[in-house]
């Protein structure tokens, strides 16, 4: 095994719209890393924004960024010897990532306890929207119900309002980043003992992993809390001339972190400064009230609406103010940090007739590397290469093609 | 065959400097799974959510009563160590020795200042992984910029478009890039090079970067603007690939259901469930098209039929036929769920100050090697005495006399 890669580490992904960050994680770090398809091919491929705004199955760039640096094998699992293969593959791999319904995998005689019989050390890792046991099993999952159910989405809205919802499905992304750390978990032991076991991930879980204080707030306290944002000068977003800044200038009664607020504001000479050096700001009750919001909002929103988000955003670092751009896509990509440390990744897809530009490492090691990766599998692209690695031969491969049990794309 | 070991990463030992949030978030997982976490704080600098609401019984008097900070801390040794007094650097260096892995997340140079940086802490254990986690990386021309949960939650671009068209946007209303992003990415980092270290044998350093692995689970925005020019515009509670999808007020006080119908066979369930009502056979709601282009007046009708009836028996019929939907719980409503408790995804522990409390498990359901949630958070200092001596090697004379010199305190 290299030093810099996780080569040798090999990792089943037979997962769709739920579950592929999490054999991603692997995939850039240099595993061997093997995307399953259905037959029916990914419903991924089918989820926008595409490339060029032109719908088509190698197009979406979410399918894109999840699937790159893995390979790609097609086949269907409702046959015969489709389970073989699946099971032929199981038997040389250190983890399997799955996010089947319950209990699917158990009715076509591809049990976890089979599985495992084949490969003592195998780490499955299901992910789902509710888990292996417990009531919800069998209900049908969705992003906004999973947000909904584990008491997150609660939290994103104030007082009456109506709760806002996260982009990019994150009660998915929560639970694969938990099903990414789990699986390593077990992998590790599994490396230490020769023992695997079945990982149970559900996105409800993940999420009431998310709730930061509020369910201590009702065991404690006895209150449902809600969002932050009407506490003047705390967490608050306020628009300025092209968008929006988010600004935290005082936390409970810190004086020392408003001071260098309302100096700021001073230097500025904005109209009504004064008000800002009054002793009334670093009592929260003030800031929390609805005078205090709204004058905060009104001198502060005088100034904010002359700037652009970016100058905000440098004149307030400046003077020791933590207050950042509320970003979109174009903001991060001209992000002047982000390209410094060549974050963007740009890779060539000659299918595609151009670059992606993609999000790059989150972390940076000593000796390990982050790396892409080669681009997302068409369609079975690996399918045969692979077949070939575990033993079929090219007849083989013909027939089951043939016969539709697996894709050679 | 046997297995003798408590939890997975039984054995692992980790010296943990973290404070605040996504550090003791990610410890506390490790912990749960078996390794012993040795938190280092001091009277003289207590990890300052002990100071952060709630507080039993809303008393927020002492260190010991914090909601807040308890479950980001149970399963965990805590010892008083006064590192502004030079000679504690022994008692870290010492610690160190028996650690696999050392996490800080303070901001960059505060280690080196201890002389406790890599190069340093390489030299005392070559075996050890280095975790630092620095808010946009340590080079580049942001990164001295400050920033809390919310702010970053702004500039990596979650808070745009967690938003209603026309309305300034709110974000998820906590500081979710603390909970999920950064522990799930630096928790993955560090496994990997402990992974890699049972091949090596070198330990190594993991640099997280909080706002790259933030960008990182939310892709979407950056990449259309790249490939498209387009800047994504606010979600609400939509979905550009499903209709109805959204919250509908229901009976009660802040209560709403959530409904999501993205197949067409979905939508045949939705209706059925509702018994067919007469507007449910208007033309204009027939495909998803259609139903995307009338959703204002789509979702007006159903709300029409939520108000008047309970979330809890909405959820049971929709779900019965098929569609997905589920109650906005809030904290109570997440605590006393019946899924969540047969998953015994709460627990109550019992602390010396506050008596039995509310924590969660992490959300990793382990078939053989079960999460253990065995100790309620740690007094600031609780474990000094038995970690100095049972582990460290000190005689109980040398830790008097250290206490006297205010260096474990």
């Amino acid at each position: 095994m290299d030093a810099n890669s996780l080569a040798g580490v090999r990792v089943l992904d037979f997962t769709g719209t739920l579950g592929p960050y999490a054999a991603k994680l692997y995939a850039n770090l240099g595993a061997d890393v093997i995307h399953l398809e259905p037959i029916s091919q990914d419903p991924m491929r089918d989820i926008g924004p595409f490339y060029k705004n032109e719908p088509g199955k190698d197009r979406s760039l979410q399918f894109l960024y999840y699937n790159t640096g893995k390979r790609g094998l097609a086949l269907d699992l409702s046959r015969k010897s489709g389970q073989d293969l699946f099971v032929r593959l199981c038997a040389t791999a250190d983890i399997l990532f799955e996010s089947f319904a319950p209990g699917y995998l158990e009715s076509l005689g591809l049990s976890y306890d089979r599985l495992s019989g084949l490969n003592p050390k195998l780490v499955q890792t299901s992910i789902t929207h509710f888990g292996h046991f417990g009531p919800y099993r069998d209900l049908p999952g969705s992003d906004l119900v999973n947000a909904a159910l584990g008491g997150w989405l609660f939290l994103a809205g104030v007082d009456n309002d109506k709760p806002v919802r996260s982009c990019d499905n994150q009660s998915y992304r929560m639970a694969e980043a938990y099903a990414a750390v789990g699986s390593a978990i077990a992998l590790f032991f599994a490396q230490r003992t020769g023992i695997g076991q079945f990982v149970d991930v559900s996105c409800m879980e993940s999420v009431g992993m998310a709730l930061e204080n509020a369910a201590q707030y009702w065991d404690l306290e006895g209150t449902n809390r809600r969002g932050r944002g009407t506490e003047a000068g705390s967490a608050t977003v306020h628009p300025c001339k092209d968008g929006f800044i988010a600004i935290v200038a005082i936390m409970g009664k810190n004086k020392g972190m408003w001071e260098y607020f309302a100096q700021w504001m001073k230097e500025e000479n904005i109209a009504e400064w004064e008000v800002f050096e009054e002793d009334r700001w670093i009592e929260p009750a003030y800031r929390k009230s609805k005078e205090g919001y709204e004058t905060f909002c009104r001198i502060f929103e005088r100034f904010t609406m002359q700037h652009s988000k970016k100058t905000l955003y440098e004149k307030g670092q400046a003077h020791r103010v933590a207050l950042t751009p509320v970003s979109n896509g174009q903001d991060l990509l001209e992000n002047p940090q982000l390209i410094y440390r060549k974050f963007w990744q740009t890779l060539h897809h000659e299918n595609l007739g151009g670059d992606v530009v993609y999000p790059g490492a989150p972390y940076e090691f000593g000796e390990l590397e982050w790396r892409l990766g080669q681009p997302a599998p068409r369609f079975g692209q690996h399918t045969a290469d692979i077949m070939l690695e575990i033993g079929y031969d090219q007849n083989q491969i013909e027939t089951l093609s043939k016969e539709g049990i697996i894709h050679v794309g | 065959m046997s297995v003798n070991l408590k939890g997975a990463l039984s054995g692992i030992v980790v010296c943990d400097f973290s404070w605040v949030g996504a550090g003791p978030i990610a410890t506390n997982i490790l912990g749960q799974c078996g390794a012993e976490i040795i938190k280092i704080e001091s009277k003289k600098r207590p990890d300052i959510l002990r100071k952060g609401g709630p507080f039993k019984d809303g008393i927020g008097e002492g260190l010991e009563r914090s909601g807040y900070f308890a479950n980001r801390n149970p399963n965990k040794k805590c010892i008083a160590l006064n590192m502004s007094n030079p000679e504690a650097r022994e008692v870290a260096v010492r610690l160190i020795k028996k650690s696999d892995i050392i996490i800080n997340n303070f901001r960059v140079g505060q280690m080196e200042k201890w002389n406790l940086g890599w190069e340093h802490v390489k030299e005392i254990n070559p075996r050890i992984i280095y975790v630092t986690m620095s808010l946009q990386g340590v080079t580049g021309p942001h990164k001295s910029y400050m920033g809390f949960g919310v702010n970053l939650n702004a500039l990596c671009g979650l808070t745009a478009r967690a938003a209603f068209p026309g309305k300034r946007p709110y974000g998820t209303g906590t500081n979710y890039t603390d909970h999920v992003m950064v522990p799930g990415h630096t928790l993955f980092g560090l496994l990997a090079a402990l992974i890699m270290r049972e091949k090596t044998g070198r330990g190594q350093t993991v640099e997280v970067s909080q706002l790259d692995s933030a960008i990182a689970m939310k892709p979407s925005d950056a990449m259309a603007y790249a490939a498209n020019g387009d800047i994504l515009g606010p979600l609400g509670y939509g979905d550009p690939d499903a209709a109805p999808h959204g919250l509908y007020t229901t009976l009660g006080y802040r209560k709403w259901i959530a409904i999501a119908v993205f197949a067409e066979s979905e939508w045949q369930a939705f209706k059925q469930a509702l018994g067919h009502p007469a507007w449910t056979a208007d033309p204009r709601f027939a495909t998803l098209e259609g139903r995307k282009a009338n959703e204002e007046e789509l979702n007006r009708l159903i709300e029409a039929y939520t108000q008047t009836r309970y979330a809890e028996d909405l959820m049971k019929k929709l779900t019965h036929f098929g569609v997905s939907a589920g109650v906005v719980n809030d904290a109570r409503g997440a605590i006393e769920n019946e899924h969540l408790r047969q998953r015994r995804f709460w627990a109550y522990l019992d602390h010396p100050e506050v008596g039995s409390t509310l924590y969660n498990r992490q959300p990793v359901v382990f078939s053989k090697t079960p999460a253990q949630m065995e100790s309620a958070a740690p007094l600031l200092g609780q474990h000094t005495r038995g970690v100095l001596n049972e582990m460290l090697g000190y005689s109980e004379t040398e830790i008097d006399k250290m206490i006297e010199q205010d260096i474990l305190i």
